[in-house]
C-alpha cells in the first residue's frame, strides 16, 4: 500500500479527505498517526507564546528615539533642574522664549525697515516683576499675541504672503538656533541666572519638540 | 491611564507614554520579529526598527483597527523587508534560540523551544508563511497581499512548510528526550 506524501498529510491538517484518502486513512494506521502528529504540530505552534526582548533593548530604542526626536524625556529636563522650579517660574520662562524668539525675529528682519509696527520696547514683559501664576499667565497670553504677530509680519516680510504659515517647521528650528545660540552667550555671561536656564531648556524642548515634527511628518506610510 | 490617552501623548512625544505602549505590546511586537528573522542579534535590530517605524508614524494612526493589529502589521512588513534587504544569510547550525518565551507552561516549555529551533531551520519563505498562517492567524490572503504571491502559493509553501518541520522534528529527537516528546518518535 502506497502512504500518503508529506504535502497531502500537510494539506489534511486545514482540509477534509477526499473519498480515497478518506479510505487509506481508515485502512492505514501509519498515515492515521502521522496525521495526528502533523496535526499537533501544527496545534503546538499556534500555542508557541510571545518573546520577551532581550535585556536592554528598551534602553537602546529609547535613546534612538530621542535621537531622531520622536519623544522627549523627563531626564533632558531634571538635567537642567528645569523639572524643580515653581510652576509660575516655568510660565515666566515660556513668556520669555516667545519674547526672545519675536525679538529674534525682529532683529533678522529689521534691516527691511518694515518693522515698525512692533518693537522691542511695547513687547517687553516685566520678567523680574512677576510674583504670582496669574500674572505668570497674562504674560504668556501677551507673549502669545505678540508671537503670532511677529509670524504674520514674517509672513509678509518673506513676499507677501497673506496666510502665514505659523506652522513651518523648518523655519522655527532656524529662528530656534539662533535663540539658542543667544541664550548660550546670556548664560556664558550669567550661568546661574535662572530666567536664562529657564530660557535655554524651554529653547531645547522646542527645538526637540520641532524636530520631531519633522521627522514625524517626513516618515513614510508605506504600511 | 488608558490606551487611546497612552497614544495621543506619545504622538505629542511623551516618553513615558511611549515607553507604556513598549511594555505592552513588545513581547509580541518582539516574538514575530524574532520567529521572522530566526537570529537573535537580527531580532533586536528589527524589532527596533519596527518601533522606530510605529513611533514615527503613530499620528496617522486612527484607530480604525486595534492599536495591537496596527503596531503588529508594521512589525511583520517592517521585518519582511528588513528579511528582503539582506542579501545573503548564513545557514545557521545554531544550538537553541536563547530567546525566553514568556511564561510558558513549564510542561511545553521543552515542546516550545524545539519549534522555535525547527522554525529556525526551515527556508526563508516557507519559515515566513509557516509563522504568519499558524502562529499569527494571517489568511492565505493577507500573506499574498504582504509576499507579493497568490495565496495558493502562500498554501503550496504552507504544506511544504509543515513537512520540513516535521522532517526536522523527527531528527532531532534523541533517546533522552523521547520519553517526554513521544510524540514526534512515531
Amino acid at each position: 500500500m502506497e502512504h500518503l506524501t508529506s504535502e497531502t498529510l500537510a494539506r489534511l491538517v486545514d482540509e477534509r479527505p477526499n473519498p480515497d484518502e478518506r479510505s487509506h486513512l481508515h485502512a492505514c494506521t501509519e498515515c492515521a498517526e502521522e496525521l495526528r502528529v502533523y496535526r499537533f504540530q501544527s496545534e503546538s505552534m499556534g500555542e508557541l507564546t510571545a518573546l520577551r526582548p532581550p535585556a536592554g533593548d528598551w534602553e537602546s530604542l529609547e535613546a534612538r528615539l530621542v535621537s531622531e526626536g520622536l519623544i522627549r524625556t523627563e531626564e533632558s529636563f531634571r538635567r537642567f533642574g528645569f523639572a524643580a522650579a515653581p510652576a509660575w517660574m516655568q510660565a515666566a520662562a515660556a513668556a520669555v522664549l516667545f519674547l526672545g524668539g519675536t525679538g529674534f525675529g525682529l532683529a533678522v528682519t529689521s534691516h527691511d525697515g518694515g518693522a515698525g509696527t512692533l518693537s522691542l520696547e511695547n513687547m517687553m514683559v516685566p520678567v523680574a516683576q512677576i510674583s504670582t501664576a496669574d500674572e505668570a499667565a497674562q504674560a504668556v497670553q501677551f507673549a502669545e499675541q505678540t508671537y503670532l504677530q511677529a509670524l504674520v509680519r514674517y509672513s509678509q516680510l518673506a513676499g507677501g504672503d497673506s496666510e502665514p504659515r505659523f506652522e513651518d517647521p523648518l523655519s522655527r528650528v532656524a529662528a530656534l538656533e539662533g535663540l539658542l545660540a543667544a541664550s548660550q552667550e546670556a548664560l556664558r555671561l550669567a550661568p546661574a541666572d535662572p530666567v536664562f536656564n529657564g530660557f535655554l531648556v524651554n529653547v531645547l524642548a522646542e527645538r526637540q519638540e520641532t524636530l520631531r515634527q519633522i521627522s514625524v511628518s517626513g516618515g513614510d506610510n508605506w504600511f | 491611564m488608558n490606551e487611546a490617552q497612552l497614544i495621543r501623548k506619545a504622538v505629542q512625544g511623551d516618553g513615558a507614554a511611549v515607553r507604556s505602549l513598549y511594555e505592552r505590546y513588545s513581547p509580541r511586537v518582539y516574538a514575530v520579529v524574532r520567529r521572522i528573522a530566526a537570529d537573535d542579534d537580527l531580532a533586536h535590530d528589527y524589532a527596533q526598527e519596527a518601533w522606530i517605524r510605529a513611533i514615527r508614524a503613530l499620528p496617522s494612526f486612527r484607530g480604525d483597527s486595534r492599536f495591537s493589529t496596527w503596531l503588529h502589521r508594521i512589525a511583520v512588513n517592517s521585518s519582511l523587508q528588513a528579511v528582503r534587504r539582506a542579501e545573503t544569510r548564513q545557514k545557521r547550525e545554531a544550538p537553541m534560540p536563547e530567546t525566553i518565551a514568556v511564561a510558558p507552561p513549564r510542561s511545553d516549555a521543552l515542546l516550545a523551544q524545539k519549534l522555535e529551533w525547527a522554525l529556525d531551520h526551515l527556508p526563508e519563505r516557507m519559515r515566513t508563511v509557516m509563522i504568519l498562517h499558524v502562529v499569527e492567524g494571517y489568511t492565505h490572503d493577507e500573506i499574498g497581499e504582504l509576499l507579493g504571491t497568490a495565496p495558493g502559493t502562500s498554501k503550496s509553501q504552507l504544506f511544504k512548510a509543515r513537512g520540513k518541520m516535521r522532517e526536522l522534528l523527527k531528527a532531532l529527537n534523541t533517546p533522552e528526550d523521547r520519553e517526554e516528546l513521544e510524540v514526534w518518535s512515531i
